[in-house]
């Protein structure tokens, strides 16, 4: 896996590719905790996560959670069928803020 | 009391209030009798009856009784003689007078009180001068004249219970007559009933003290049984007492490998003796098994140590065994016990194992050196069925007995129903709610649930070989930079069966999800250990055995989180569950820690 975060319109953007897994998740989780603390708005890109894993949708779920007691604005974008599949199952499709795109997302929170 | 007081009371009294002390001591005989008549006497018959129904204690009730008939007659003395439980003697329980006979021991057939208990009738002896057959040896013992004699025999039906007798009139001539032999005979009437109620009420008070004894006993029993199983579990058991303790018995006993002992025993006999040998047979059972290697030994242990301790004769049949979940296979001994029966599933027929053991407790140091013969078993699929003989020898509803035959088609007919509903209605066959059984009754199963009863294959030699059917087997470290590898391997096995793409990313998935457990869980996240995967085909199924080297996990710890709480972690035993078709822990074969089992039904083919 691998990542790349950048800055769209004042807001952080976390872009993931790859697996997100057991082996992987440490560092997404590490990356978006980051992200909050120096930002108010982040958004993650999950267009090309080929796979995401329990401990993967739990590192978005932490970050979620944090982002809600800083007040910061969290949302998910361009999710790719394979996550999409998993936040389905885990019945978090309706918890995140989920964008067609990073545009849309940036666009909404500003 | 002064008599002429006395006499004049019960002269200005109305007659209905007796007095509570009628005095007896008038001048002549026929004065005594029409100045006293059948109200004095009722009078002192309903103060006795009150004194005897309200106190409990014998001695002072009887002592006091014995008291008012003497001071109502105006007599010396009086006392009680009762029936030795032998019959043979008659021994003075109570007396009143100026000696005390209390005691004394006289033969039931001779002198004038063992006649009267003989004959059953009253006798007076006006004058024991006038007799020549009085035996003066009790007089001389004690010091005391007898001049005149009144015997009453305790009779109540068909039954005498002894007598009371009553010495010396007081004043006048100082000697009775016939008239006070009647009254004398009916004041031994209502005695004999109260002496007759108060030994009934102490038998009862026994009977009710030995009965919760009983109950006390056969609730410790019953917690000598073990804990029912749950549901999933290979073993079910079931024992109804005929009585409130039982003889029978049965047990259950996982071993920390996942093997699982089990016995079913019964001692000959019935009640406490049985109950208290079962008890000791089944905790020998319980503890020697802990440290023993084969049935044979173990039951050759037992019987060594119920040897050793003299039982009066009794012993015990008993079918101990070891069944291996794992493998299907089992190992028992069958001690003088009724023969348990193998189901075969494949052929449906019954195989009966017979008894090539004596019953335990007989004779010591029987068995060679490696103990008592062993059969083995492998039941694939299969269960095994004991019971005791309180099964085969009980009535049915059709009022003959249940026998073998009747068994196997109970067992027939209830194959169908979950193991624990299943002993409950064999058992209920015979069994009226309500109504007690004639003898203990006792049924356990032995289920061999580890392979699908359809088609079953022999024993798999440990696992270690790729079985026919098989796609692939993978066996790869615990790690969690291996669980991308995992997920390659399950994908590869779904798309050798054609799957679908999304149908893949599922079975993907769920694989990955219980492998990360393995890792985070079983192992702890030491990378200790190894993960083997078993993918098979079988007609539409896709099988994924996913085993671990770990120590046995409870699978109660694990359950699907509620998803109505959003937080991290959780989460995979949701997901498994949601995209298998079947997804749970079934015994592993040995060597193997734990193992999963996923089940997914491959799609139908979209042309």
């Amino acid at each position: 896996m691998s990542y790349e975060i950048r800055n769209v319109n004042g807001a952080a953007v976390v872009a993931l590719n790859g697996d997100v897994d057991l082996q992987t998740s440490p560092v997404v989780r590490q990356k978006l905790l980051e992200s909050l603390e120096g930002n108010t708005k982040v958004v993650v890109d999950l267009s090309a996560v080929n796979y995401i894993d329990s401990s993967g949708v739990a590192s978005l779920v932490e970050a979620f959670q944090v982002s809600r007691k800083k007040g910061a604005s969290f949302a998910l974008a361009s999710v790719s069928s394979a996550a999409m599949r998993v936040l389905s199952l885990a019945r978090l499709d309706k918890v995140f803020t989920i964008h067609p795109s990073v545009e849309a997302a940036t666009a909404a929170q500003s | 009391m002064p008599k002429q007081a006395a006499n004049s009371s019960a002269a200005e009294k109305p007659p209905e209030t007796p007095p509570a002390q009628p005095d007896v001591h008038a001048g002549h005989d026929g004065e005594r009798h029409t100045g006293r008549g059948v109200r004095d006497h009722l009078g002192l018959l309903a103060e006795m009856t009150r004194e005897f129904t309200a106190s409990s204690d014998y001695k002072t009730i009887v002592q006091s009784a014995l008291a008012r008939i003497t001071t109502y007659m105006g007599a010396e003395a009086a006392s009680l003689f009762l029936l030795s439980d032998s019959g043979e003697a008659l021994v003075c329980s109570a007396c009143y007078g100026p000696v005390d006979i209390t005691g004394l021991n006289i033969s039931a057939n001779t002198g004038v009180v063992g006649r009267a208990v003989g004959m059953r009738e009253g006798a007076l002896v006006r004058d024991v001068a006038e007799r020549e057959d009085f035996g003066a040896a009790v007089d001389a013992k004690t010091g005391f004249t007898t001049r005149s004699l009144l015997v009453a025999p305790l009779v109540i039906g068909s039954d005498c219970l002894g007598a009371i007798e009553v010495i010396n009139r007081i004043g006048g001539d100082g000697l009775f007559d016939a008239e006070d032999l009647m009254l004398l005979e009916t004041l031994a009437g209502a005695a004999a009933l109260a002496i007759s109620n108060f030994r009934l009420t102490h038998k009862i008070v026994q009977q009710e003290r030995n009965q919760h004894e009983l109950e006390l006993a056969a609730e410790i029993q019953r917690n000598l049984l073990p804990q029912p199983t749950s549901r999933d579990f290979p073993l079910h058991g079931i024992n109804i007492p005929a009585r409130s303790v039982s003889g029978d018995f049965y047990d259950i006993l996982p071993l920390p490998d996942g093997r699982i002992w089990f016995n079913v025993g019964d001692v000959s006999g019935k009640g406490m003796n049985a109950a208290l040998l079962m008890a000791k047979t089944s905790s020998l059972f319980r503890c020697l098994a802990k440290s023993a290697e084969d049935p044979g030994q173990l039951l050759n242990a037992i019987n060594n140590e119920l040897c050793e301790t003299n039982f009066h004769g009794m012993f015990v049949t008993m079918v101990g065994g070891l069944f291996h979940p794992g493998t299907g296979v089992l190992r028992l001994t069958n001690a003088g016990h009724e023969p348990p029966l193998h189901f075969d599933l494949r052929t449906e027929r019954f195989i009966s194992i017979p008894a090539d053991a004596p019953p335990l407790g007989i004779a010591q140091d029987i068995a060679g050196p490696d103990g008592f013969p062993v059969t083995e078993i492998y039941l694939a699929g299969g269960m095994l069925y004991v019971f005791t003989d309180g099964l085969t020898e009980a009535t049915t509803f059709g009022g003959g007995m249940l026998g073998i035959d009747g068994v196997r088609a109970l067992i027939r007919d209830h194959a169908e129903e979950a193991p624990d509903l299943r002993l409950k209605s064999i058992a209920g066959a015979v069994k009226l709610p309500g109504q007690s059984l004639r003898d203990d009754l006792t049924l356990l199963v032995v289920e061999d649930m580890g392979i699908a009863p359809v088609g079953a294959k022999p024993p798999i030699d440990n696992k270690l070989s790729v079985e026919d059917g098989q796609i692939m087997r993978i066996r790869v470290p615990a790690r969690p930079d291996r669980l991308k590898l995992i997920r390659s391997a399950t994908e590869q096995a779904s798309k050798y069966c054609d799957a679908s793409e999304s149908w893949t990313f599922d079975l993907k998935m769920a694989v990955d999800e219980a492998c990360q457990n393995i890792v985070r869980h079983a192992y702890g996240n030491k990378a200790e250990g190894d993960i083997m995967i078993d993918y098979t085909r079988e007609g539409d199924v896709l099988t994924v055995d996913i085993m671990d080297f770990a120590e046995p996990v409870d699978p109660d710890t694990i359950k699907p989180r509620n998803l109505s709480e959003v937080r991290p972690g959780g989460l995979g035993v949701h997901l498994i569950k949601s995209v298998c078709d079947d997804a749970r822990f079934v015994p592993p074969p040995p060597g193997v820690g734990n193992l999963f089992k996923l089940t997914k039904r491959l799609p139908n083919k979209v042309s």
